[in-house]
């Protein structure tokens, strides 16, 4: 298994009538199974990094790696969680699940059980004739990651799944999030805004700067693996949280 | 470690899937009744007062029928009448509206097949858009009333000319309304499609064109009312046959009590067709008829 990514000093300019400038120098490298956290504030350019990486925007300067590869257009060796889930509200979430190997071509026989499996691992086997509408925020979601999963990615570009959630919902999700990985061992590259989820879920955050968007400092988490919510708690979570927001108030003290 | 990490979902959810299976309330039986009963009272007021306002079965001079002798003229109309008749309408009702209706039904049919794939390219794709959309734009500002006599010219006083006229006006709202379904079709559907691999074509077929069903669904109503308009028109100057030929002609011999029941009939068959359509609607749109019950 691979998964590596490499951003080498790449720039993002969106052209328009005023010109905004995105991303400024952003130079990152991911190793293979590592669980990467991108933290700043909205609008420091966060998701545009995550979209260039999906392929879903072209960098304007520099060099994007995916295992070695220049990233050119989307693909499913790169899943991708969005925010509000997209799922098809016309397909049931079984169908919803199968959709990226049904698309790819690859053979019934082939995915069924998977996906089968992947929708027990979300906990939503009794739900495979639900439609989209008839599911809470959390368990689209849930949908949202199995699909992604159905179609084994090299990586899992997550952006802010869990933003949209209440607190409860998300807490959950989080742990769900844990256990999958701990199992799966993907590359994770996961966009918030949320201090504690970074610290919770993340081997390393990269703590981002607005106008234009750059990494401003990387922050490695040693918390012991395998995590759960209970480290919410813990001594030293609480010791990075302190330092983060020590950190990212000196960081954004012009802003605010 | 455990993966179930179900229970902490703040809405465990199967009650609210199976409180979905039915989201119609027990109430709504006496509703129904009540909205029946609401909708039918206008329309009887207005037969009852023109009823009345009749003398000797006529309004106006003699002009226009009241309600009864028009349901008389459409009994014979419908099923011809006892003994010798020398009404040329006698027992040609059913003949004459099935005449309309299959023309309708060709014309309607041919504007979905070339109206909802057209739409789809000019919504979906830049140069398709280019190359079609202004030529739409242009053309449809003529009245279908307009091409009568191009449609005259053309195919002759034949049932192709009647069809022609049914399937140009038919085809404007569903093209429009097709290509404004694919256009605003939200961008992270189409992402997660092309990152589950899917290519253009699969994107077409299985996002843009389910994405736009309910515009597409829009423009067909819009386009079947204007199929009706474009039926009687046609038949009216094109056509020797159907509902639109009987009601000038039944005119031009002075039979009002005709006219009358010609056009009830082709009210009541534009609003038959309606609702065949927005049944069809309810079934093929049933993930949005939940969504529209949520919000």
């Amino acid at each position: 298994m691979m998964g590596t990514i490499a951003f080498e000093n790449v720039s993002k300019t969106f052209s328009g009538r005023t010109e905004v400038r995105a991303l400024e120098g952003i130079s990152l490298t991911i190793n293979e199974c590592e669980f990467v956290a991108l933290l700043g504030p909205s609008g420091c350019g966060k998701s545009t990094l995550l979209n260039l990486l999906a392929g879903f925007e072209k960098t304007s300067e520099g060099v994007l790696l995916f295992d070695g590869k220049t990233v050119t257009r989307p693909g499913p060796d790169r899943g991708v969680v969005f925010q509000e889930a997209a799922l098809f509200p016309w397909l049931n979430v079984w169908q919803n699940v199968v959709f990226g190997p049904q698309v790819q071509g690859i053979a019934r026989a082939e995915y069924e059980s998977r996906a089968r499996e992947l929708l027990k691992l979300v906990g939503l086997e009794a739900f495979a004739e639900a439609l989209p509408v008839q599911l809470s925020g959390g368990m689209r979601q849930r949908v949202g990651i199995a699909r992604v999963l159905a179609m084994s990615p090299r990586a899992l570009l997550m952006d802010e799944p869990f933003g949209a959630l209440d607190a409860q919902t998300r807490l959950s999700m989080q742990q769900l999030l844990l256990d999958v990985w701990q199992a799966l061992g993907t590359t994770v590259l996961f966009v918030t805004h949320d201090i504690d989820e970074a610290i919770l879920l993340s081997d390393r955050i990269c703590v981002m700067s607005a106008r234009p968007g750059r990494i401003v400092r990387t922050i490695p988490i040693a918390l012991p693996r395998p995590r759960s919510i209970a480290s919410l708690t813990s001594a030293e979570f609480v010791a990075y949280k302190a330092a983060i927001m020590s950190d990212m108030k000196v960081t954004h003290a012009p802003q605010t | 470690m455990s993966l179930s990490t179900g229970h902490m979902d703040s809405k465990p959810s199967a009650s609210r899937v199976i409180g979905l299976t039915s989201p119609i309330p027990t109430a709504s039986g006496g509703r129904n009744l009540r909205q029946i009963v609401l909708a039918v009272v206008l329309p009887a007021m207005v037969i009852a007062i023109w009823q009345m306002a009749g003398k000797d079965g006529s309004l106006f001079g003699g002009v226009l029928p009241t309600p009864d002798r028009a349901w008389q003229a459409w009994k014979v109309w419908a099923f011809g009448s006892t003994g010798l008749s020398l009404n040329p309408y006698s027992g040609t009702w059913l003949a004459n509206l099935l005449f309309s209706a299959e023309r309708v039904g060709k014309g309607f049919l041919a504007a979905i097949v070339v109206a909802v794939p057209v739409g789809l390219a000019i919504g979906w794709n830049r140069v398709a858009s280019g190359a079609l959309d202004p030529t739409v734009q242009l053309l449809r500002p003529i009245p279908i009333t307009a091409w009568l006599p191009f449609s005259i010219a053309v195919f002759g006083i034949r049932d192709m000319g009647a069809v022609f006229l049914i399937a140009l006006g038919a085809f404007y709202p569903i093209v429009v309304n097709t290509a404004q379904g694919a256009r605003d079709v939200e961008r992270n559907l189409i992402r997660a499609a092309m990152m589950m691999g899917a290519g253009r074509w699969t994107i077409l077929r299985r996002v843009v064109l389910p994405a736009s069903l309910p515009s597409i669904f829009t423009g067909l109503r819009i386009g079947l009312g204007i199929a009706w308009t474009a039926v009687i028109v046609a038949e009216m100057v094109a056509v020797k046959s159907g509902l639109g030929y009987v009601l000038w002609d039944a005119y031009y011999v002075g039979r009002m009590d005709v006219v009358i029941a010609d056009m009830a009939t082709i009210g009541l068959l534009g609003l038959l067709s309606d609702r065949i359509i927005l049944l069809i609607e309810g079934w093929v749109l049933k993930w949005r008829r939940l969504q529209s019950f949520h919000s």
